[in-house]
């Protein structure tokens, strides 16, 4: 598993984990995000259960466990959290902030000891001690309750399945031509974002944003002028479609 | 671990439903047992041997149906603890993988040790558990299947006790010795499959 090193200022990292060789075939690709403090740290979206092993053991070349102390699901699929009946294992006081439409559902994962933190539909605020990290609402981009991680210091935004791409597992980690991606991003997002609706406001929320880097849950990271690149394209492009080409 | 244990909770899923069959089958012999006890009333004083005969058919649907209640609540807690015991092993397993992946390469690989102790020995306690209620799961099962082996003497008396009723009511006798003899035949099936079952889980 790759690991990438997106920013470093102090005590206050984010990491990208993702590319996994040992991966099991005919699963999605997947990328993983931490972000850390001085006494903390939070997991993004840490992933299915299949990469649980390569997920932990390269997280803890990183930090000691108990420093894991949040977790994060943008929203409530496999891929994105089954690996948490295991993680509830290792981090017996961890949080888990995922939106509260999902508890009931993340729960069937297993979950003993991590407590769920209900992400109001408006999002929310979360302090990694000094650290400021704001939930952004994507709802139906392209779950029906779905959240976003914005870290205005750094100026990343994780953006979950939002600029997804349906590629190899060994691409390189960012975007390096952007009109030549478009075409593995494309049929993604037709697809599995239902409404044009959601999709605009989104697109209004985050042009507000400044942006530098934004981190796609598959795929490739937008870096600099890509993100502007991404925001415009996402916003002409009609979602919602059925008979959609890969 | 065998493939046959990698199917533990299947296995006592079988028998848990293998027993509830069980239960609804051995109704029938209670329903049985009446019947002959209102032929016998019938028959008149040439049908009297029968009435400890119709005792026993309902003692016999009585523990028939108490015994597999119980032997179905064991099954249900067992199915529980080997659920347990799946994702306890499967804990085991992927920390392990940890382990051999980051083996002498990892600063903090020793905030885990504790975490692992502890995952190892909670999955010892859950097997020690399973072994426990799988052999209580043995002896009920046993047990039932000691009942259910005197029940064909049972048949074999009814049979004789037929032989001395008068012609209108023998056939009327015989065609409960034959139930007695078909419902326990059907209850034993599903005891030796559950403790075929069972006897995966050993």
């Amino acid at each position: 598993m790759k690991v990438e090193k997106l920013y470093e200022d102090d005590a206050h990292k984010w990491l990208a984990f993702g590319r996994d060789p040992s991966k099991v075939n005919g699963i999605i690709d997947t990328n993983q995000y931490m972000v850390t403090s001085e006494n903390n740290s939070l997991l993004i979206d840490p992933g299915g259960v299949e990469l649980f092993s390569a997920m932990l053991a390269n997280v803890i070349k990183e930090v000691p466990v108990e420093k894991i102390t949040h977790l994060f699901a943008s929203h409530q699929d496999p891929d994105i959290i089954s690996s948490l009946g295991l993680w509830d294992q290792a981090l017996s006081t961890a949080k888990l902030h995922s939106p509260w439409l999902w508890e009931g559902f993340i729960r069937h994962y297993g979950m003993k000891n991590i407590s769920y933190e209900p992400i109001a539909d408006d999002g929310g605020i979360l302090m990694l001690d000094d650290i400021t990290l704001q939930f952004v609402p994507a709802h139906f981009l392209h779950s029906s309750g779905n959240m976003n991680v914005y870290d205005p210091k750094a100026k990343i935004l994780m953006s979950g399945d939002i600029g997804a791409a349906l590629e190899d597992n060994d691409v390189p980690l960012f975007v390096d031509d952007f009109n030549s991606h478009v075409s593995k991003m494309k049929m993604f997002h037709q697809r599995w974002m239902p409404s044009n609706e959601a999709k605009n406001d989104w697109v209004e929320r985050v042009r507000k944003l400044d942006i530098e880097m934004m981190c796609p849950q598959h795929g490739r990271i937008f870096k600099g002028d890509d993100v502007k690149r991404f925001i415009d394209w996402f916003d002409t492009l009609e979602v919602g479609k059925l008979n959609v080409s890969r | 671990m065998s493939d046959s244990k990698n199917n533990y909770f299947v296995a006592a899923a079988v028998v848990a439903a293998n027993l509830d069959q069980a239960t609804k089958i051995s109704q029938k012999l209670s329903l049985t047992a009446s019947n002959a006890r209102v032929v016998m009333l019938r028959a008149g004083p040439s049908a009297a041997g029968f009435r400890p005969l119709t005792d026993a058919i309902h003692r016999l649907a009585d523990v028939t149906v108490s015994s597999s209640k119980k032997i179905n609540v064991i099954a249900a807690t067992l199915n529980a603890t080997s659920v347990e015991m799946f994702r306890a092993a499967r804990a085991v397993k992927y920390f392990k993988a940890v382990y051999q992946s980051v083996e002498g390469g990892s600063t903090y690989l020793h905030s885990l040790d504790g975490i692992f102790e502890r995952i190892k020995t909670e999955y010892e306690a859950l097997l020690t558990l399973h072994r426990t209620q799988v052999k209580r799961l043995f002896d009920e099962l046993d047990r039932l299947d000691g009942e259910l082996r005197a029940a064909i003497v049972l048949k074999t008396l009814c049979l004789t006790e037929a032989s001395q009723a008068e012609g209108q009511y023998k056939q009327s006798f015989v065609s409960v010795s034959e139930n007695v003899e078909g419902t326990v035949n059907d209850i034993k099936k599903l005891i030796k499959d559950s403790q075929q079952q069972v006897a995966l889980l050993n």
